[in-house]
């Protein structure tokens, strides 16, 4: 009784969770060609228009910004280049903290002591702090954006895959594998990864959340991808100028990030239940 | 406990200056340091007269001894527009930030620990699911919305407490609820959690067996037990607590070191950048330090291994 009670409610969270993540996505994917009106032009007739009012022929489900431009498309717009930002930086972070932490608990000794050192460098200085400065030199294009935030954000990944890497390492099945005199890249790539493999997706999908908040940081203080291009953050950023005038402008896409946020934290925690992880 | 503490201490010496060297070459990414401090608009010559003024012409391992030696001595380097040490520039901004992070983490840590466990106790039941939405929606709302939400009601709508600055009891309290609603969902999570797995343990149902009541057992046998898992994560919400404090004061105007922190970004001050970022991975090193000490005294097992 009490336990499928549990599991229903565990249910419920995918449902809603991947319902919010679905929502969104598809608002990402197909929003952009359903809905007509452009993003980046500008119509100096009808600024701040309040949501749901009509220009001419066309309503604004969500109002217009100070350019007068369509908020629901910037927002599809935005939605889009945040999502692509922050799931290719959250992929190269999960690769490259795999691989180094597989690297660490595999070999041991020396090597494992340098990349658990440079774990603790990296989590030691706050995150958005390093990047805004990496940023601030190197300038705010979006690959420069990806790379910064994929290269800061490796280091749980490594710790969490060198947990992983010592228990795997100790297997018979490896050791069997290591005497029948397979190159060591083969062994880590097919016998080691694929037993490892699990709690970094979960990881990966737990992690995506301080990903889109930090995207949307550093977009909301001017100093992500630049305007008239629309990310989530940066939208949240121009419209604090006319908070007093036209507050949907603040409201709206921080609905969206809150959306994308609950999505993956409801999924993450899904996939931890369901696959007996711990990824603490 | 000697060999350990010494182990630990040498441990961040090493954090620390690896933090350092990232800092230092964070600078050099593009090459030349010296046209990325100066407006966009100056001419060669005076671009290579800041060069050599800097030092910028040395071979670079002698610029990054250099500046370890300087920060070895207090000297973070000096802010090109405030033309004052960068630390003094810092040391001024902490009270500010100092207050607001304080009682931020205060109300937050108190409310996350009743909530957590109410949860736990009343767990499955819908005071459980409300507590649930709140530790969810804390998490989901990033600082920056949150803040710009709470003043278009409270200070735009309802006109109770003032939109920003700083000096009176009534600025503190939005730039507060705002920096300390993450942290708040954080330590509902987990003291829920937690105490949930307390709870279930052995000993637990001995005390109820032997005839305890509910609160006793709750706060001696699960509380005690819940309790050291979240101590040990304070060190990494601190790092959180940092940067959501650098949006926070940038939304409320609020005069501390993230504020700080983000007009020397902008305007290109990169010393005083440097400067920030080195003062706050000390406070985050030290800080957990502390936590591991203190750890390592509360629980004797931790120093063996």
């Amino acid at each position: 009784m009490a336990t499928a009670r549990r599991r229903s409610r565990f249910a419920g969270d995918i449902i809603v969770g991947g319902g919010l993540l679905l929502a969104v996505a598809a608002m990402a994917a197909i929003g952009p060609s359903l809905w007509p009106p452009d993003p980046i032009a500008a119509d100096i007739f009808a600024t701040f228009k309040a949501p749901m009012t009509a220009v001419g022929d066309r309503v604004h489900p969500l109002g217009t910004d100070q350019l007068g431009r369509d908020l629901l498309a910037r927002i599809m717009e935005g939605t889009r280049i945040s999502l692509a930002i922050v799931l290719v930086a959250g992929l190269i972070s999960a690769v490259l903290g795999t691989v180094l932490g597989l690297i660490a608990g595999y070999f041991g000794g020396w090597v494992d002591a340098v990349i658990m050192r440079l774990v603790d460098i990296q989590l030691a200085i706050p995150f958005i702090l390093l990047i805004l400065l990496v940023v601030a030199v190197v300038g705010p294009s979006i690959p420069n954006l990806i790379l910064v935030l994929g290269i800061t954000g490796w280091a749980i990944f490594a710790r969490v895959a060198r947990a992983r890497t010592l228990e795997v390492r100790e297997l018979e099945y490896v050791e069997a594998v290591q005497v029948l005199g397979l190159p060591t890249w083969s062994i880590l790539l097919r016998h080691v990864l694929p037993n490892i493999l699990t709690p970094q997706i979960v990881l990966f999908t737990l992690d995506l959340p301080r990903l889109i908040v930090l995207e949307a940081s550093v977009g909301f203080l001017g100093l992500g991808v630049q305007p008239p291009t629309p990310t989530l953050g940066n939208l949240i950023g121009e419209g604090r100028s006319y908070i007093l005038v036209a507050d949907w402008l603040v409201l709206f896409p921080g609905l969206v990030i809150a959306a994308l946020v609950i999505g993956f934290n409801l999924a993450g925690d899904w996939l931890v239940r369901r696959t007996h992880v711990r990824v603490d | 406990m000697g060999q350990y503490l010494l182990n630990r201490s040498l441990q961040s010496l090493i954090v620390l200056f690896g933090v350092s060297a990232i800092v230092f070459y964070s600078l050099h990414l593009t090459g030349d340091p010296a046209a990325l401090m100066l407006p966009p608009d100056a001419s060669r010559e005076e671009i290579d007269r800041f060069r050599q003024a800097m030092g910028f012409d040395d071979p670079i391992l002698v610029q990054h001894v250099r500046y370890l030696a300087g920060v070895l001595q207090g000297d973070l380097g000096t802010s090109l527009r405030f033309q004052r040490p960068a630390l003094e520039l810092v040391l001024e901004r902490l009270p500010a930030t100092a207050l607001l992070a304080v009682v931020a983490m205060a109300w937050s840590t108190a409310l996350g620990f009743v909530f957590g466990v109410v949860g736990a106790v009343r767990r499955d039941t819908a005071v459980d699911l409300i507590v649930r939405v709140i530790a969810l929606s804390g998490q989901a709302v990033p600082v920056f919305w949150l803040g710009l939400l709470l003043i278009i009601v409270f200070a735009l709508r309802l006109g109770w407490l003032p939109t920003s600055g700083y000096g009176d009891l009534e600025h503190l309290v939005l730039p507060a609820i705002t920096l300390g609603a993450y942290y708040m969902s954080a330590v509902t999570r987990l003291v829920r959690a937690n105490l949930i797995e307390a709870l279930a343990q052995d000993y637990v149902r001995t005390a109820r067996a032997k005839g305890l009541s509910a609160w006793r057992i709750v706060i001696r046998h699960g509380l005690r037990n819940a309790l050291i898992p979240v101590v040990t994560v304070q060190g990494m919400y601190f790092a959180a607590l940092l940067g959501g404090a650098l949006i926070t004061e940038i939304i409320f105007a609020w005069p501390g070191i993230g504020r700080l922190a983000v007009q020397a970004i902008q305007n290109r001050d990169f010393p005083l950048v440097q400067a920030v970022v080195l003062f706050a991975a000390v406070v985050f090193v030290v800080a957990n330090l502390l936590v591991d000490i203190a750890y390592a005294i509360l629980n004797p097992r931790i120093r063996l291994s």
